[in-house]
């Protein structure tokens, strides 16, 4: 063998053996979240799905209700500004909105609970999903933001040119060109957002009130979610709730991974 | 003879630029005219100041009047000039997330012009066929443009901006990057239309050859003035500058 395949033979060992490093991790995180979600399913009963008392439905609604949400409010928040950084770059509240959203990806997460804590649940003088929501939605903002404005600036400008050369306006052209090629990027960008709120805990400790032995009734009552439900399970002495945390997080993921595939499938990418 | 367009003493910035200078141009209606010049000459933006894109570019200042058909487009909405006056671009540009048959038929969806599904069918149809593409894609109408060639790409853009019924079409360069094969199919396409439809044509090109292949009327710009214009084989064989002679040699470019 001479010197140059063997130098690719040892370069191609070292990426083969540095990708299986890096892959592990998550491998080992979901196998064994399958496992033991399983395993708990089996010991407890698939019944602890639809359980109030002792069960994890009250999470599972919890999280459902503030999926959507936080998803309305962030979502629709985030796309706006993104849209508005990405079509006049150059005004002033612009920068600063492009500064301010860079700077909200790097703040403690808690901090933005204590925020609406502060805001909404000391003046109602109680927890409830809204501002469990409102809290999600701050952490979602920033990164629906950035994807949503950096998937309209990877439009090439040829294409809007396209469109006004043919008449079209200025809100057609966004509407029906920009934001129709970057579709798909948009859509990753509210994924990654959704997903990050809804694996989120520490926006929930002052904000929804972990009220786990009821179904909540309205958007102002208390309410759970699966994060919250397995942090603080987790840290129980019994090993019932252990299992009641183990399953919640395997719902977790399979909804998850449902989410982005379904998602996925649906908005192909536009290539060019 | 009637003119289409007349510019007059137009000058336009782009920042500190002055890249036109106290334009004066005509454009006989019904024939077409070339804007000849090397790179960087402003024949470009002249193009893009005949329908208003320039105010696109950041920074652009537009001085002086352009009118079309007698009106001045610098008092009129903007979209509507663009409407009237569709432009091909110099790189193929098809709406990638919109199929063949909607690329065509977007401009007159949202200008509204036709009451019903057949007569959009036809109107796409009459364009592919002027812009000599029907017959390569009427089986595939419903596929992506990124499924056509290059060449394709830009009779399908052709076609795009037909579609709209303009009384004026530009072009900005529209062969620069296509083979010699479909370049001349883009080219036979435009005569055809001014022969057949009396459209109005205007197109940007650098190279003589193409200038004097194709149009009626030569305008060669150098340096953002117009250095000379006039009738296409006239200019060719006799040109009354030096600078239009050392251009048709080859030498500035």
């Amino acid at each position: 063998m001479d010197a140059r395949s063997l130098k690719e033979k040892i370069f191609l060992v070292t990426i083969f053996a540095l990708t299986a490093l890096g892959v592990t991790p998550v491998f080992y995180v979901l196998a064994s979240v399958i496992y033991k979600g399983i395993e708990a399913f089996t010991r407890r009963g698939i019944g602890i799905i639809v359980k109030v008392n002792g069960g994890i439905l009250p999470a599972i609604m919890g999280s459902f209700a503030l999926s959507i949400l936080s998803t309305v409010i962030g979502v629709v928040l985030a796309f706006v500004a993104g849209l508005f950084v990405a079509e006049f770059p150059n005004s002033r509240i612009s920068k600063i909105t492009k500064v301010a959203s860079r700077s909200l990806l790097e703040v403690p997460t808690v901090l933005l609970g204590m925020l609406v804590y502060i805001l909404l649940v000391v003046p109602t003088g109680h927890f409830s999903l809204l501002a469990g929501a409102i809290a999600l939605a701050l952490v979602m903002l920033p990164y629906v933001m950035v994807h949503v404005e950096q998937a309209l600036e990877s439009v090439p400008q040829i294409y809007r040119e396209a469109g006004y050369s043919i008449g079209m306006s200025r809100a057609q052209v966004l509407f029906g060109i920009t934001v129709g090629i970057a579709k798909r990027g948009i859509a990753s960008g509210i994924l990654m957002g959704f997903a990050k709120a809804m694996g989120e805990t520490a926006p929930l400790l002052f904000t929804i009130g972990a009220a786990r032995s009821s179904l909540p009734c309205s958007i102002m009552s208390p309410g759970d979610a699966v994060p919250l439900m397995i942090f603080q399970y987790a840290q129980m002495p019994q090993e019932y709730y252990h299992d009641l945390a183990w399953a919640g997080s395997l719902v977790l993921v399979i909804v998850f991974l449902l989410v982005f595939v379904i998602v996925r499938k649906l908005i192909k990418e536009v290539k060019y | 003879m009637d003119h289409a367009i007349v510019v007059e003493k137009l000058n336009v910035w782009i920042r500190e630029d002055h890249v036109l200078k106290d334009i004066v141009l005509k454009v006989p209606q019904g024939y077409i005219t070339a804007i000849m010049g090397p790179s960087g000459s402003g024949k470009s933006t002249l193009l893009r100041s005949m329908n208003r894109l320039v105010e696109l570019i950041p920074g652009a200042k537009v001085k002086g009047k352009v009118k079309v058909f007698g009106k001045d487009i610098y008092t009129e909405d903007p979209y509507k000039v663009r409407k009237d006056i569709t432009m091909v671009s110099q790189n193929p540009n098809p709406f990638p997330h919109m199929s063949i048959y909607d690329n065509v038929a977007i401009g007159p969806r949202i200008h509204k012009l036709v009451k019903n599904r057949e007569k959009l069918d036809e109107l796409v149809k009459w364009s592919l066929e002027k812009a000599m593409l029907w017959d390569e894609v009427k089986d595939r109408l419903s596929d992506p443009p990124t499924v056509l060639s290059g060449g394709q790409q830009q009779r399908l853009c052709l076609a795009r901006a037909l579609a709209l019924k303009p009384k004026i079409l530009m072009l900005d360069e529209p062969t620069a990057n296509i083979d010699p094969v479909n370049s001349k199919k883009i080219e036979d396409a435009i005569k055809a239309l001014v022969r057949d439809e009396g459209i109005t044509v205007i197109f940007v090109t650098h190279t003589p050859a193409q200038a004097v292949r194709v149009s009626d009327f030569i305008a060669f710009i150098y340096n953002g003035k117009i250095v000379e214009y006039g009738l296409s084989r006239e200019l060719a064989l006799n040109p009354g500058h030096e600078l239009t002679e050392k251009f048709l040699r080859g030498e500035i470019g």
